[in-house]
């Protein structure tokens, strides 16, 4: 079609009726026949112990309990709740040395909240009782927080397979010295007549998504295995439960339940295989499972903290020489995840700037702290923070503006995007840079703030983003998507992928409605369960709409070919000279010859042979688009950040006053949803940057696990907000759309940390930057004006 | 553990229960009634997400136990809607796109229901005060504060066209 009627408006959302009335089901909301309730007995005093005695016959005859089950009545087999594993092929896998290192319950707790036993009773309290009569004794072991702890020669083995704690660095055999880049960095550094360096730690940050984890599981009389699950990723928690319990994957069904926010943290499984072991207890009862918030909190998984030292080379012209960097995170108690933020760290400081050499090294290791895994921008906000930090303290040093220095070196079209040999096929960043820089207005509060007197100082900054459009090349991007015309010449869309609130259904109907050429009324997206909908690696990599919005509409396409051939038998016109519009095919250079699309599907579903004459009448079948669509690209989207901050200088509290976020989305096919996930980015970004961090006694125990004691940013703490969508189409992307879903909070939180630096001319290396740190800076550096940082 | 008996109105119909003392409204509402419209978010009253509205007053059921409610008129965001026809505020939330995960939506809802009862046109301030118990991880807050000012025009019964909301002054 020429023009397009449906991608690009603000189509209303397919589920939002249901959410505004709560009629959404979420998994905590379902109720069936027989439930029975779970619950996970945990470790709550120890992060690093192991178990002396398990007793669970107090529990077993505690009111109301049926069954009580621990690490000897369940499969030895253990698991690795990622998903990563089964994103790449087997000889990747066993390059990058992906293990299954957690059991359905230990009797090794490695971090506080690790599951010990399961209990299974007629309701909630009666389990809760009953979880209370368990014995445990414990032989506590020493708590490592840290790489250089867990590291240490004589440390406790967490696995075997993974000597000194080291759970993963970045393969030989792909990357030589363990470095990912190329280039002479040492020599380059030489060369260098600035170079800026500084250890940074970032923080290990909470997703906060508003559903607890609840699940239900069921076996059926047949055997099946059902379990009820907001996970991200249905089709490959289909593939691990089948694994981990032996099933055959048809017994194995999964049933994909309304999504209360993920950002990662639903990004393959939680407590599925400890609730489908208590259903495998009792089959034929139903199990619920609801996670408390204070469990979740510390049982899912959390962004990757650690260290991160970086050093930038520069000539005195401003041009990059190198970039050296290394990021050590503290991986957490297993290993799920160790290789992917490790390595996309990386990644994405590779796909920034063009630096002529490039080192850079990820490790990740073994510690009591609670598991990490994928959190929204998945290594991106941590490379933001330390990149665009020296990136300015170099801009500062040299006296180049940093808006000028960005346009001039980062890349773009034709350059090596996070992948080595897979290039940019679009760039808008210097479309973002410029209409960022109009809206917060740049040039005048850049020199006003420069120099500034009295106690409130302020300042602004700007950061940028690369991301990705789903992971290909290095992991699979697979969706397969079936679309049905029903008789009526109305569309059932079969699609795997789960919307996580974003809005991706509704802008994949649009993308549907758009290409079949009927209203968007007349066409139905529906997930489906594991054993109806085809397959999708799930939503992850900020994929949903361009490679699963491509599946779709590649899907559409064959559909509408099915339908333009036999409407070209009944025009006698050829079907490449026919277009649609609101369901009626017509002969595109004579419009008035035509045929309804229903009168096409209707003959082909209802089609009946003339008992006079043995005429058919019309062409018979179902029409059915089918699609097993693989990625061909994964066209990275770029961002701009703006930020104009106010530090008071007694107090230490930094109040962030305008956030811009101009982002290069490519096309917004629904530009309300589009907005709302670079607003929600905002809110968590800032939140990386200024307060959020899980914080841990010295015995592993998480002393901030409640929305009181982990603060995130409220209503009245978030900034004006003004957000700018550059579109300009992708050449891959479907109706030219790139991702969106995760960028959003990467370059605010280098934004910010940079209008700090411009208020008060003192960069923080730890995140979150709280008053305290603050305070402490300004008093062993002092309050600078931003322009005396200038090297003469 | 010791029972009581009860009588709530809930969204207009009345319900006769014997509820244990330690069980919250929360607990009530949606175990015992099967009202699984109203959500837990944290049972510890720090994120709104149970909110409902008690005597045309904002609470959090989590923290509220169901036999203090005795004869009380209680308010959740299933009964304002029409069979399927949204209210103001429900529309205002669809038409404005604040809605994404729709976990926190119940008790946005009756908490713009209970502000705008009391201050049927609120700054944009006195807004982003009332939500602040209210915790949203999707959006930003930007798109519900605009479907709050949007609610509060459309309220039913507005005689006169009101004036665009005050804008926060830096």
């Amino acid at each position: 079609m020429s023009e397009q009627a449906i991608v690009g408006t603000n189509a209303p959302r397919v589920d939002v009726r249901d959410k505004a009335t709560g009629q959404a089901q979420y998994a905590a909301d379902i109720q069936l026949p027989g439930m029975l309730y779970g619950k996970v007995v945990r470790c709550w005093e120890h992060a690093h112990a192991r178990v002396k005695r398990l007793d669970l016959s107090a529990a077993a005859a505690s009111p109301g309990v049926v069954r009580v089950i621990g690490p000897k009545d369940v499969t030895a087999k253990r698991y690795n709740s990622s998903v990563l594993d089964l994103m790449v092929s087997e000889s990747m896998h066993d390059m990058l040395g992906d293990i299954d290192d957690q059991p359905i319950f230990t009797e090794h707790v490695k971090f506080q909240g690790d599951a010990i036993c399961g209990i299974i009773a007629r309701s909630e309290e009666a389990a809760e009782r009953a979880a209370a009569k368990v014995i445990v004794e414990y032989e506590p072991l020493p708590v490592y927080l840290t790489a250089e702890a867990s590291r240490a020669p004589g440390a406790v083995q967490f696995t075997p397979e993974k000597p000194g704690n080291l759970a993963f660095q970045l393969p030989e055999a792909m990357f030589p010295n363990h470095a990912l880049g190329g280039g002479d960095v040492e020599g380059a550094m030489r060369d260098a007549d600035i170079v800026v360096e500084d250890a940074f730690y970032v923080p290990k940050q909470k997703q906060c998504q508003m559903e607890p984890h609840a699940y239900v599981a069921k076996v059926d009389s047949g055997g099946r295995l059902t379990c009820w699950t907001s996970s991200q990723m249905p089709k490959l928690v289909q593939r691990k439960l089948a694994k981990l319990f032996d099933l055959p994957m048809n017994l194995m069904k999964i049933v994909p339940t309304v999504i209360g926010g993920g950002f990662g943290t639903r990004l393959g499984m939680i407590s599925e295989p400890q609730v489908c072991a208590m259903a495998l207890a009792v089959p034929g009862h139903p199990v619920k499972l609801q996670t408390l918030r204070e469990e979740d909190w510390v049982i899912s998984p959390s962004r990757h903290p650690g260290k991160y030292w970086m050093r930038i080379g520069f000539k005195r012209d401003g041009t990059p020489l190198a970039c050296d960097a290394r990021f050590e995170n503290y991986k957490g108690a297993y290993y799920l995840d160790a290789s992917g933020t490790a390595f996309t760290a990386g990644a994405w400081l590779g796909g920034m700037y063009r630096f002529p050499a490039l080192r850079y090294r990820g490790e990740s290791y073994f510690t009591n702290q609670g598991l990490t895994g994928a959190y929204r921008g998945y290594g991106n906000p941590q490379t933001n923070f330390v990149l665009e930090q020296l990136i300015d303290r170099g801009c500062a040093e040299l006296g180049a503006d940093p808006v000028e220095w960005r346009k001039k070196w980062h890349k773009g079209v034709g350059d090596d995007g996070w992948c080595p040999g897979v290039t940019y096929p679009s760039c808008a960043l210097d479309e973002c840079l410029d209409r960022g820089a109009a809206a917060i207005g740049w040039t005048e509060k850049r020199r006003r703030y420069a120099k500034q007197e009295g106690t409130i100082r302020r300042g602004v900054g700007v950061a940028v983003m690369n991301h990705t459009s789903g992971a290909m090349p290095m992991l699979l991007e697979h969706t397969a998507c079936t679309v049905k015309l029903n008789e009526d010449a109305t569309a059932e869309v079969l699609f795997a992928c789960s919307d996580m609130g974003q809005g991706s259904h509704t802008a994949l109907k649009q993308i549907a409605a758009e290409t079949l050429g009927f209203p968007f009324e007349h066409v139905q997206l529906s997930g489906g369960t594991s054993d109806v909908a085809g397959f999708d690696i799930g939503a992850h990599a900020s994929r949903t709409i361009y490679v699963g919005g491509a599946a779709v509409k590649k899907a559409c396409e064959e559909a509408k070919r099915q339908l333009f051939e036999r409407a070209s038998l009944q025009l006698g016109v050829p079907a490449d000279e026919l277009d649609i519009r609101d369901k009626r095919i017509f002969v595109k250079a004579d419009p008035s010859r035509g045929i309804e699309a229903e009168a096409i599907t209707r003959a082909g579903v209802y089609h009946f042979v003339d008992p006079m004459t043995g005429e058919p009448g019309g062409v018979p079948g179902q029409i059915q688009g089918y699609v097993s669509f693989f990625a061909p690209h994964n066209s990275p989207p770029f961002g701009a950040s703006f930020a104009e901050v106010e530090v008071d200088t007694e107090t230490g509290e930094v109040r962030v006053i305008e956030l811009v976020n101009a982002h290069d989305i490519g096309r917004a096919i629904n530009p309300a949803a589009v907005e709302g996930q670079l607003e929600g980015g905002i809110q968590q970004g800032l939140g990386f940057v200024l307060s959020e961090e899980m914080d841990y006694d010295a015995k592993g125990r998480v002393q901030n696990n409640s929305f009181t004691d982990y603060k995130m940013f409220g209503p009245e703490d978030m900034p004006k907000i003004t957000t700018i969508l550059v579109e300009d189409a992708d050449p891959v992307g479907p109706f030219g759309a790139k991702s969106v879903g995760e960028s959003g909070l990467v370059s605010p939180i280098g934004a910010v940390a940079n209008a700090i630096f411009h208020a008060i001319g003192i960069q923080f290396t730890e995140a979150p930057i709280t008053p305290e740190k603050v305070l402490k800076g300004i008093l062993e550096k002092g309050v600078r004006d931003y322009a005396s940082i200038r090297r003469r | 553990m010791k029972n009581r008996d009860i009588t709530l109105h809930i969204n207009g119909e009345e319900y006769r229960l014997n509820v244990a003392v330690n069980r919250t409204l929360l607990d009530v509402l949606r175990d015992e009634l099967g009202m699984t419209e109203t959500k837990y978010g944290c049972g510890t009253g720090e994120c709104g997400a149970c909110t409902v509205v008690v005597e045309g007053k904002a609470i959090n059921s989590c923290l509220t136990l169901a036999a203090t409610m005795d004869g009380k008129r209680i308010a959740t965001v299933a009964g304002r809607a029409d069979f399927g026809r949204l209210d103001h505020i429900q529309q205002a939330f669809v038409d404005e796109a604040a809605i994404q995960c729709g976990y926190c939506t119940p008790g946005m809802v009756m908490k713009t229901a209970s502000l705008l009862a009391t201050n049927p046109d609120p700054s944009e301030a006195e807004i982003r005060h009332a939500l602040e118990g209210n915790i949203c991880r999707c959006t930003g807050y930007e798109k519900i504060v605009k479907a709050v000012k949007k609610a509060a025009q459309t309220m039913p019964g507005r005689a006169v066209a009101v004036e665009p909301c005050k804008e926060v002054v830096q």
